[in-house]
C-alpha cells in the first residue's frame, strides 16, 4: 500500500496524542502504539492464536485441547475478555508469576539458606492475592524472617548471590530502578551522563549494613542490620584522591541523615537468639519505603515497564535496566501513562496485566501486514506482535500437556530421598526424572540462562536442539503407551481426525488442508510403524518454531 | 575469582556460571583425537583460509606484554626480555612467546579512541565501519559470509568461551541469523551430542524433514529471524552430531605444553577446531580488566595466555597451518600508563598493541612504536578499520572493492577511510 503517511507520522511526533480520560485504558495505550506504528498495523490475532499466547503469558502453558476446540467455538463476542479474566483467576496464573518472577528477581541464583518452598509460598500467595506491587516490593527489602507468612522474601538478597554489598547495590539498581549502574562503580558511568558514580554509593549506603544471621532457636536464615555510624566514602578512579563521601540516597534523592547515638542507646531492641541487637536506624528499612514511594518515578517507570516486557516481548525502555535520556523509551508518553495510571490504581498487577492483555496492541496478530517488511516493522513499532520463546518453564509444561504425560508427572511422587540432579542424570548416573519437580529441573538446567544472566531475548541454544534430538525422556514422551497423545491416536482409525488431533493438542489450533493432506499421507506412507510414525510426527511438531515459540 | 573491582558490567557478556549444566562432565569417548596429520596439513594448503582470533576481555596491558617501558614514569616492575628478533624486546611476562617472536608480527601503534567496554567490544569487534543505520557483524560472522563454506560439515563460526554456550546470533548483525556464532561453553559440546540407538539416520531425516517442512511453512509473513535461529540450532547439531570425535579428552602431553588453565584448554579446542576445517574460531578469555592490582593480575594473566600461545604458534608453523591460518591476538584496547590509586590501570585506547601471525602476515615484524613513556603512539596511528582491512586482504578479499549488499543496499566490509597496514602483509 502506498499511502501518504509521512507528514501524518511527523505530526503525530511533534503533538502529544490528546488522551480521553473516558476511554478504556486499554484503547489509550492503543492510540499511543498506533500514532507512532509509522505505517500499517498487523490485522487482530485469530481466536487460535491469542487463546495460545494468553494462556503462555498469564498461566504458563498452553491450552488444553478441550480449551482449544472450547473456545474456538464459542460465538459469545466478549469471550476473549472473559477467558483473560478467567486465566487470571486461575491457580495457573500465581505459578506463572511465580516462575516469571524468581527468574527475574533469582536470575537462576540458587541457594540453600531459605527453602524454595517459602519463596514459592511467598510469590504465589502474593500473586493469588494480587498483593500491590509496591508492597510486594516492600516486603522483599524489608525481609522479615520472624513472620511466618514474609518468610521467603529473606531469599532474595541471602540466596540470590548478594551476599555482598556491591552485588546487592548491583541488582537492586538494576532490577528495581532500571539502572545497570555497575560501571558506575569506579567512576561515573563513562558514557551515561545520569548514572553516577555517587548514585552508586548512595544506594550502597541503605545496604552497607545488612548481613545475613542465624536465628539460634528458629534455625532460620534472618537479613540483619549493623549499626550505621558514618558515611560511606568513595572517590573515583579518574579522580583519586578526591574523596567524596555519601549517607544513604536514590538516584535523584535526598540525602538521609545518619542519626548519632549515645553508647549503649544504639538499639530499640538487645540482641538475642544469636541476632545482634535491632539498630534504632535501619537504612535497609528505610529504603523499603523511600524505593516504592509513587514519587519515585524511577521505580514506577521500570515496574510498568517490566510487566510490559512480560507481555508485549520488548520493553518500552530496552535493555530493561537502561532506562536513562540515552536510552529513551520508544513511546514516552506511554510509559508516562502507564506509570501514572499504576499509581492512580495503587500498583494494581491484574489490573495491569488485564489493560495490558485487551489492548489492541497486545492482541494482533505476529503475521507481517501484506508487502510490509519485518525490517519496516522493527520490535519497538508494536506494529505485528513480538514473538517471545518460550522460558524454561513454559517450554516444559507445554511439552507435558502436549505429549500427554503431565497429568501422570504431577501426580508421580517425588521420593523422599531423591536426588535428582542434572550433572548426575546427564553422566547416567541415576534415572530420568519422573516427578514434576525433577522434570522441572531437567528442562531449566537444558533451557535456563546460567545463574546470574537475565533471560531475557530468545537464544536458542544447539545443546537445547540437541536435547530435544536426543534426550530418551523427550523421545519416550511420543510413544505410544496409556496416557500418551501418540498412544491415544494409534487406536484412531480416522486419518483426518488423528490429524486434527495432534494440531490442537500440540499447536493449539486446527490444520489448515494442506497441513492435514501432510499427515494423512505420511501416516499412510507409513502404515506398518504407525506409532511410530505418529510419534515422529508429533517430535517435529514440538521442535517446531511455532512451538517454541510465543507468537 | 573475580577480583570485585572489575568493570564487568552485562555489556561485556561476563558468564559468572560455574561449570555445571549443559557442559559439565561431559563424558565423550575417546575415539580419533581430531588431531591434525601431515597430509591433511598439505591439503588445506590449497583449501579455504581460516582465522583463529584469541579475545582478552577487558584489555591487556600493553606495558606489561608487547610494549614494555621498563625504568620509565609509567613502567611498572617488570622487566623486558630480548626475544628471537634481534633488538626487540617484549616483556618478561612472555617468556615463550618471547621465542616465537620470529613468526609474529606485532602492531604498537594501535589507537582506537573508545574506552567503554559498553560500546567497546562490539564497536571494536564490528570494525567500526562508518554509521550507515545498519549493525555489522562481528568480524567472524563477516569472514563466515565473505570466506565461509555454506556447506561445510561444521559451522563456520565458532566461540569457544568460559561459561554458557548457545547459538549468539546478535553477531550476526544484518547479514541474518545463520552467519551468528555457535558458542562452545567452557568449549565443550553439550552431553546430548550422542544420539539413542533407536533414531539412526533415516529416522532422524525423516523426522527432521517433517520439523522443516513445519518451520517453512510457519516463517510465511513473520520475522524470519527468530525462526532461522531455531532452525539452524537444529542444523548445527546435526552437524556437530556427525564430528564427536572433535572433543575427545586432550592428552596429558598437550595440557603439559598449552597449561591445563582454562585459556589453555580453550586454545588447544580451538585448535582442533581449525584443523578440522571451522572457518573462524573466536577464543574467549575474561578477565583481562585491571582496574586495582595490574601488576599482580598480570602477573598470573599474562603466562595464562604466553603458554599457550607460543605453543600454538610453534606447533602451527611446524606443521604448516600457519600458512592458511591468522591468528589474531588482541583486546578491546590497552591499558593507561598511569597507574592509579589502586595499582590499576584503566582503559587506554589512543596507544596500545595487538598481535597477528600466519596467512598471509609478514613474519618477525614489530612495526609502529609510542612516545618513550608509553602513553602515546609516535607514529601512524592505526584504529580497528585498518586491522579489518588487513585481515581481509590477508585472507584474500579486497576489502575496496567487495560490498555486502543488504536488501539492495551496497555496504562496504570495512570502513571506507581506513586501508590495510602494508607493512604487515606478507
Amino acid at each position: 500500500m502506498h499511502r501518504i503517511k509521512f507528514p501524518l507520522v511527523a505530526l503525530c511526533l511533534l503533538t502529544p496524542l490528546r488522551i480521553w480520560a473516558g476511554e478504556p485504558f486499554h484503547q489509550q495505550i492503543d492510540q499511543l502504539i498506533e500514532a507512532r506504528a509509522g505505517g500499517e498495523v498487523a490485522t487482530a490475532a485469530d481466536d487460535a492464536e491469542f487463546l495460545r499466547r494468553v494462556y503462555l503469558d498469564l498461566n504458563g502453558i498452553v491450552p488444553t485441547a478441550t480449551a482449544v476446540r472450547t473456545f474456538l467455538a464459542d460465538k459469545d463476542p466478549q469471550k476473549r475478555t472473559r477467558l483473560i479474566d478467567q486465566l487470571l483467576a486461575a491457580p495457573d496464573y500465581a505459578r506463572r508469576m511465580r516462575e516469571a518472577f524468581t527468574v527475574m528477581l533469582l536470575e537462576r541464583r540458587t541457594g540453600t539458606a531459605v527453602s524454595d518452598e517459602d519463596w514459592n509460598k511467598y510469590l504465589e500467595t502474593s500473586f493469588s492475592e494480587n498483593r500491590p506491587w509496591d508492597q510486594f516490593v516492600r516486603e522483599l527489602f524489608i525481609a522479615d524472617a520472624a513472620n511466618e507468612k514474609t518468610r521467603g522474601t529473606v531469599k532474595f538478597f541471602v540466596d540470590g548471590g548478594r551476599a555482598d554489598h556491591d552485588q546487592m547495590t548491583i541488582d537492586v539498581a538494576r532490577l528495581f530502578l532500571g539502572m545497570n549502574i555497575h560501571c558506575a562503580k569506579c567512576h561515573d558511568h563513562p558514557n551515561v551522563d545520569q548514572f553516577k558514580q555517587a548514585d552508586y554509593f548512595g544506594l550502597s549506603a541503605y545496604l552497607m549494613q545488612s548481613k545475613s544471621a542465624k536465628h539460634t532457636t528458629l534455625q532460620t536464615t534472618f537479613l540483619i542490620e549493623n549499626v550505621a555510624t558514618a558515611k560511606v566514602e568513595f572517590e573515583s578512579v579518574f579522580d583519586s584522591g578526591n574523596k567524596q563521601q555519601t549517607g544513604p540516597r536514590l538516584p535523584g534523592g535526598q540525602e538521609v541523615e545518619i542519626p548519632t547515638f549515645e553508647k549503649g542507646e544504639e538499639f530499640s531492641e538487645p540482641a538475642k537468639d544469636g541476632l545482634p541487637g535491632v539498630p534504632k536506624f535501619q537504612p535497609r528499612q528505610l529504603l523499603a519505603t523511600h524505593l516504592t514511594d509513587p514519587s519515585n518515578r524511577r521505580f514506577v517507570e521500570n515496574s510498568v515497564n517490566r510487566f510490559w516486557f512480560l507481555m508485549m516481548g520488548r520493553g518500552l525502555v530496552h535493555p530493561l535496566d537502561m532506562l536513562h535520556d540515552q536510552n529513551p523509551p520508544s513511546h514516552p508518553q506511554l510509559l508516562k501513562l502507564l506509570a501514572d495510571e499504576f499509581v492512580a490504581h495503587k500498583f494494581d498487577v491484574q489490573w495491569l496485566l488485564r489493560e495490558l492483555a485487551l489492548s489492541k496492541t497486545y492482541q494482533r496478530s505476529s503475521i507481517l501486514p501484506e508487502g510490509v517488511a519485518a525490517v519496516d516493522a522493527p520490535p519497538q513499532s508494536y506494529r505485528v506482535a513480538n514473538a517471545k520463546g518460550l522460558t524454561p518453564e513454559q517450554t516444559a509444561w507445554s511439552m507435558m500437556r502436549a505429549t500427554g504425560v503431565l497429568d501422570q508427572v504431577i501426580k508421580t511422587p517425588r521420593a523422599e530421598d531423591s536426588k535428582f540432579t542434572f550433572k548426575d542424570y546427564i553422566n547416567g548416573r541415576i534415572p530420568a526424572p519422573d516427578n514434576l519437580s525433577d522434570t522441572m529441573l531437567l528442562f531449566v538446567s537444558v533451557f535456563g540462562n546460567p545463574p546470574g544472566e537475565a533471560e531475557v531475548e530468545f537464544q536458542p541454544s544447539m545443546g537445547q536442539a540437541l536435547f530435544l534430538m536426543n534426550e530418551q525422556l523427550v523421545l519416550d514422551w511420543l510413544k505410544p503407551s496409556d496416557v500418551t497423545l501418540v498412544g491415544r491416536l494409534e487406536k484412531e482409525a480416522d486419518p483426518k481426525k488423528i490429524a486434527d488431533e495432534l494440531y490442537v493438542n500440540i499447536l493449539s489450533r486446527f490444520p489448515n488442508a494442506e497441513e492435514s493432506a501432510d499427515v494423512v499421507s505420511f501416516l499412510d506412507e507409513n502404515k506398518d510403524r504407525r506409532g511410530e510414525a505418529l510419534g515422529q510426527y508429533a517430535w517435529a511438531m514440538l521442535t517446531s518454531a511455532e512451538f517454541k515459540l510465543n507468537h | 575469582m573475580i577480583h570485585s573491582h572489575h568493570c564487568n558490567s552485562s555489556e561485556h557478556e561476563l558468564s559468572r556460571r560455574q561449570v555445571l549444566g549443559t557442559l559439565a562432565g561431559v563424558a565423550v569417548g575417546s575415539g580419533a583425537s581430531g588431531l591434525l596429520h601431515p597430509s591433511v596439513a598439505a591439503q588445506l594448503k590449497a583449501q579455504q583460509k581460516r582465522v583463529l582470533l584469541i579475545w582478552l576481555d577487558g584489555g591487556m596491558s600493553q606495558l606489561e606484554s608487547w610494549d614494555p617501558k621498563p625504568g620509565t614514569e609509567f613502567g611498572g616492575p617488570f622487566r623486558a626480555i630480548p626475544t628471537s628478533l634481534p633488538g626487540i624486546h617484549i616483556s618478561e611476562l612472555m617468556p615463550n612467546t618471547a621465542q616465537q617472536m620470529h613468526h609474529l608480527a606485532v602492531v604498537r601503534s594501535m589507537c582506537t579512541k573508545d574506552e567503554n567496554h559498553s560500546t567497546g567490544v562490539p564497536r571494536i569487534l564490528r570494525g567500526d565501519p562508518k554509521n550507515r543505520g545498519v549493525t555489522y557483524p562481528y568480524l567472524g560472522a563477516a569472514l563466515s559470509k565473505l570466506k565461509g563454506d555454506p556447506h561445510s560439515a561444521l559451522p563456520n563460526y565458532i566461540w569457544v568461551k568460559p561459561g554458557s554456550g548457545g547459538f549468539i546470533w546478535q553477531h550476526a548483525g544484518f547479514l541474518g541469523a545463520k552467519y551468528g556464532a555457535l558458542a562452545l561453553g567452557d568449549g565443550k559440546p553439550p552431553i546430548h551430542i550422542n544420539r539413542p540407538a533407536e533414531i539412526d539416520d533415516a529416522r532422524d531425516k525423516t523426522r527432521n524433514d517433517i520439523r522443516k517442512r513445519l518451520n517453512t511453512q510457519f516463517r510465511k509473513g513473520r520475522r524470519e529471524a527468530q525462526v532461522d535461529a531455531y532452525d539452524y540450532s537444529f542444523e548445527m547439531a546435526e552437524k556437530l552430531i556427525r564430528r564427536k570425535d572433535l572433543f575427545a579428552d586432550f592428552k596429558a602431553t598437550e595440557l603439559d605444553r598449552y597449561g591445563g588453565h582454562p585459556l589453555g584448554r580453550h586454545i588447544l579446542q580451538s585448535k582442533r577446531l581449525i584443523e578440522a576445517g571451522v572457518q573462524f574460531v573466536q577464543c574467549h578469555s575474561y578477565h583481562w580488566d585491571t582496574h586495582g592490582d595490574n601488576f599482580n593480575m598480570h602477573l598470573d594473566l599474562v603466562p595464562q595466555i604466553d603458554k599457550p600461545f607460543a605453543a600454538l604458534i610453534e606447533d602451527w608453523n611446524e606443521s604448516g597451518m600457519l600458512d592458511n591460518v591468522l591468528v589474531l591476538l588482541m583486546s578491546e584496547f590497552g591499558r593507561t600508563p598511569k597507574i592509579n590509586q589502586r595499582i590499576g590501570r584503566d582503559h587506554w585506547p589512543e596507544a596500545w598493541s595487538l598481535c597477528m601471525a600466519g596467512c598471509g602476515i609478514r613474519k618477525g615484524i614489530v612495526h609502529g612504536k609510542t612516545t618513550a613513556n608509553g602513553a602515546w603512539v609516535d607514529d601512524t596511528e592505526y584504529d580497528i578499520g585498518h586491522v579489518f582491512h588487513t585481515v581481509f586482504r590477508a585472507m584474500g578479499v579486497d576489502p575496496t572493492t567487495t560490498e555486502y549488499h543488504n536488501n539492495g543496499q551496497p555496504l562496504p566490509i570495512a570502513h571506507d577511510d581506513c586501508d590495510a597496514i602494508a607493512e604487515l602483509l606478507a
